[in-house]
């Protein structure tokens, strides 16, 4: 067998390994060496990388910031500033029609500007949410929905954990992604809340309104969340302007979220345990999956693939777009069964190359940054459709009484937008990189 | 028997998680000290960034990582796929949740082994980290206290998926 046909091969036995319940850090470990060991015959070789690759990875600046965002999440977490956002979102919206779902995906889009993780923000607004939708009678698949969806938002809205995995990959700059990810990450909210809007329209319900809350009063409850608008500033600000690495953000970002849980007095030593060890879970996990990905494509360049993948697809002549098009699915296809970080970690050293030599009439950085938040977009799909969606099943473990299958059906209008979303950002580019060229400008 | 090596491994694996948790929180802390001294340097009081708190961070955090490494081993935090779960007989799940627990445990064990020869050739060169000129040996060392833990940890959950397997057979 060739080294490049042992390649092709790796990628069906790894599938194999994972479907098998492997977890996917092992099994890229696994077939990682045992590649590695196929092509050059002793596993000498990755006996002496591995003295260093362990402690090189881990101690790497740039992955430093992955630990401190995660932190940052537990933090805001406990700061209970999810009940201050649903609060004013509330004040403001309560009033329409669906108002109340629309106040809980516009508290969850608040909440992702202060944690980079979508199933943090889903299990926190869950939490507060999930209680008042009851209260005002909204069909349990739509809220349940809803706030599966708009748990993506913490993921979507920056900081992101999986857009710092891409900036690393891809070679990006993590702040103008930051950036570029704001107007997506608030279309993805508006998105959201015209489904609501729709389906409270389309199927009559017996869902109560809250009352009109007078403008003052919106403007009280406005105030309370400022912590959250100056943690978020200063965070993306912070890297935008130079003012930080973004090491030094997440840290910032970190600081200010422990701050602002301590002076609410939600802070204790049991919650700040709690939060450290949901820190160490994470943190554990998402390192052993880089090492394993690190060790998998290793192997994948020592056979040349990645080269040869991007020279064929060149020969080809396909149309840009259509190659775009078919790893956009493929992403989508993929994110339903897999977990997204592995899935980023995974694919992005092969296919960044292949697509930044197509020829889509924009600079590679700004292609970089736009393919970014496409693939952003659509890995996050996958959190919110049946069969493996993570957000559904957080949600759906809260909302005890709710069958699963009506999570699955209520969340379905929300991947509608999703996919709407997608095709609009990936055939409009400037939606995307118009925030960045401004700022830019400056 | 059983209980008392639970407790010790749930023990290890906690210890070291706050550990490292605590070392995360100091890189917080030191790390805001080291920008509030950097936007002081214009006012020329004396004060300025923490020199090398890059290389610190770099240190630290590999240290927490790998302390963090035992506690998502014992709580099985591992991000796996369980689209397939409905298809695998409740045995079958056990018995290869036993083997990928054993290859966990080889690769703690292996990986555990090449950090410290890794730490003997950084202390035979003499190498250290470009400013705050930290030993990089040292970095290594912190590293295997939590890569130890791993390798510990690992081994009670062989036992762990053994037990289960065997408690899934007899029913």
């Amino acid at each position: 067998m060739s080294n490049f046909e042992l390649a092709l091969w790796s990628f069906p036995v790894l599938l194999v390994l994972i479907f098998l319940r492997m977890p996917i850090a092992l099994a890229m470990i696994g077939v990682g060496v045992g590649g590695t060991y196929l092509v050059i015959g002793t596993p000498m070789m990755t006996l002496n990388q591995l003295k260093t690759l362990t402690y090189g990875t881990f101690s790497n600046y740039s992955f430093s910031i992955i630990p401190l965002f995660l932190l940052m999440g537990q933090f805001a977490t406990i700061s209970g500033m999810s009940t201050s956002l649903f609060k004013a979102a509330e004040s403001f919206l309560g009033h329409r029609k669906g108002g109340v779902a629309m106040s809980a995906v516009g508290a969850c889009a608040g909440f992702g500007a202060i944690c980079g993780s979508s199933l943090a923000t889903a299990a926190t607004m869950g939490q507060v949410a999930l209680p008042e939708l009851k209260r005002y009678g909204y069909p349990d698949s739509l809220s349940t929905g809803a706030l599966a969806a708009g748990g993506t938002l913490g993921i979507l809205i920056p900081p992101s954990v999986i857009l710092v995995v891409y900036a690393i990959l891809a070679e990006q700059n993590i702040a103008k992604l930051f950036v570029a990810a704001l107007i997506p990450g608030l279309l993805a909210a508006l998105g959201y809340m015209l489904a609501i809007s729709l389906w409270m329209r389309l199927s009559p319900n017996a869902a109560q309104v809250s009352p009109r809350v007078p403008w003052p009063e919106r403007l009280r409850t406005l105030s309370t969340i400022w912590p959250v608008l100056l943690i978020f500033v200063a965070v993306v600000g912070g890297i935008y302007g130079g003012l930080f690495t973004p090491t030094e953000a997440a840290a910032v970002g970190a600081a200010g979220t422990f701050l602002t849980a301590l002076f609410s007095g939600a802070m204790s030593l049991a919650k700040l345990t709690e939060a450290i060890q949901k820190t160490a879970g994470s943190t554990g996990m998402i390192f052993l999956i880089i090492l394993g990905a690190g060790i998998y494509n290793n192997f994948l360049s020592l056979t040349q693939l990645p080269q040869a993948t991007s020279l064929w697809v060149g020969e080809q002549g396909f149309s840009p777009w259509l190659v775009l098009t078919v790893v956009l699915l493929m992403y989508l296809l993929f994110g339903c069964v897999m977990d997204s970080l592995s899935m980023v970690l995974l694919t992005v050293p092969i296919i960044f190359p292949v697509m930044v030599a197509l020829d889509f009439g924009m600079s590679p950085d700004d292609f970089g940054l736009w393919f970014g938040i496409l693939v952003l977009i659509v890995v996050e799909v996958g959190l919110i459709t049946p069969p493996v969606g993570l957000n559904l099943f957080i949600i759906n473990s809260m909302a005890k009484e709710t069958p699963i299958a009506a999570t699955y059906r209520g969340a379905l209008p929300f991947v509608l937008t999703d996919l709407i979303r997608v095709a609009l950002l990936a055939a409009f580019p400037a939606i995307t990189l118009w925030l960045v060229w401004v700022i830019d400008a400056f | 028997m059983y209980r008392i090596l639970e407790k010790t491994a749930e023990t290890i694996a906690g210890t070291l998680a706050l550990a490292g948790g605590a070392a995360l929180l100091v890189l917080t802390t030191l790390t805001c000290v080291s920008i509030i001294g950097r936007a002081a340097v214009p006012l020329d009081i004396g004060l300025g960034p923490i020199r090398g708190i890059y290389d610190m961070t770099e240190v630290g955090m590999a240290a927490a990582i790998f302390a963090f490494l035992p506690y998502a081993q014992f709580t099985e935090a591992h991000a796996r796929v369980d689209l397939f779960r409905w298809a695998i007989q409740d045995v079958l799940d056990q018995l290869l949740d036993l083997l990928f627990n054993i290859a966990m445990a080889i690769v703690a064990f292996v990986g555990t082994w090449r950090l410290y020869l890794g730490m003997q050739d950084k202390m035979s060169f003499g190498e250290t980290t470009l400013i705050a000129q930290i030993p990089v040996w040292q970095g290594y060392a912190a590293g295997l206290v939590g890569a130890v833990g791993f390798v510990v940890v690992a081994c009670f959950c062989v036992l762990r998926s053994g037990r289960r397997l065997a408690l899934a057979r007899a029913a």
